[in-house]
């Protein structure tokens, strides 16, 4: 029997991205620097991930022409309503769509493709380092 | 006796495995296991990926796939389209369906049945990796 019901209990990335040399020259990078990564190839393996329960996700990296059932921006919506404590960001190539994305989506892509996974890697540090920032000084409940 | 053992630890973290599996949990648990065992790996959701990734010059050292997925081609056409490309690449498939058109698949290293234990698919792969080296 496969034995799949294995439970992720540290953080994990999550990389969407429908072409799979951008998704696996990044997954693979991060992996080589410690992260766990669950890589997506369209968003229906997205929310896969983010609805199981075996998988704690606390990043979601989203290419904006992901295929799917939910575009890009409609995953990255889904993921604010849906788990506000995933934070999502979207990755762009085309200068069109990213503009387009500014005016009609409040999550412009931040990130632009081809990937630059060093930028990434400072981005997940940065985000971790605040929450736990956060984490540290928030009100204990008395 | 240290150095041999890292030098063997070394070329088998050099070898890449392809797995191509459309159900995400599975791949991903096929994948990392691989993983913990040393090897690259590259995970593909289906066959068209698979040769995608084969056809950008990759290097892959075995391909590990599901036989029914969705997609242009299925496993059993990924097989044929690689006996054709890299003759010598070893093929091991998996199916939770094996019948007459498992049984023509001619050219496949191994068919193992849908369950299999990770400890088969880690064996299969050691000892395919093992005779072409």
């Amino acid at each position: 029997m496969i034995q799949s019901e294995q439970s992720f209990d540290i953080d994990a990335v999550v990389i969407v991205d429908n072409d799979i040399l951008s998704r696996h020259a990044i997954a693979d990078y991060l992996r080589k620097c410690g992260y766990d990564v669950v890589e997506a190839a369209n968003t229906d393996e997205a929310v896969i991930a983010l609805q199981h329960s075996r998988f704690s996700v606390d990043i979601v990296l989203c290419d904006i022409r992901a295929v799917g059932t939910k575009s890009g921006f409609e995953l990255a919506a889904w993921v604010r309503q849906n788990h506000p404590d995933v934070d999502i960001q979207l990755a762009g190539s085309l200068t069109g769509i990213i503009e387009k994305a500014t005016d009609i989506c409040e999550g412009r892509p931040n990130f632009t493709k081809p990937y630059e996974p060093q930028s990434i890697v400072n981005y997940i540090k940065k985000l971790r380092a605040a929450r736990e920032r956060t984490a540290q000084f928030a009100p204990k409940p008395s | 006796m240290k150095r041999a053992l890292e030098e063997i630890e070394t070329a088998t973290r050099q070898m890449h495995v392809l797995v191509v599996e459309d159900e995400l949990f599975i791949r991903m648990f096929v994948s990392d296991a691989l993983r913990d065992e040393g090897y690259t790996v590259i995970e593909a959701i289906n066959a068209d990926e698979a040769l995608d990734i084969i056809m950008a010059g990759k290097r892959i050292d075995i391909v590990f796939s599901d036989v029914r997925m969705p997609g242009n081609i299925d496993g059993l056409g990924l097989l044929n389209t690689l006996k054709n490309l890299s003759p010598a690449l070893p093929v091991i498939l998996a199916s939770g369906h094996l019948g007459y058109k498992e049984a023509s698949a001619e050219g496949a290293n191994h068919i193992i049945s849908k369950p299999y234990q990770i400890e088969t698919v880690l064996t299969l792969v050691a000892n395919e990796l093992a005779k072409s080296e």
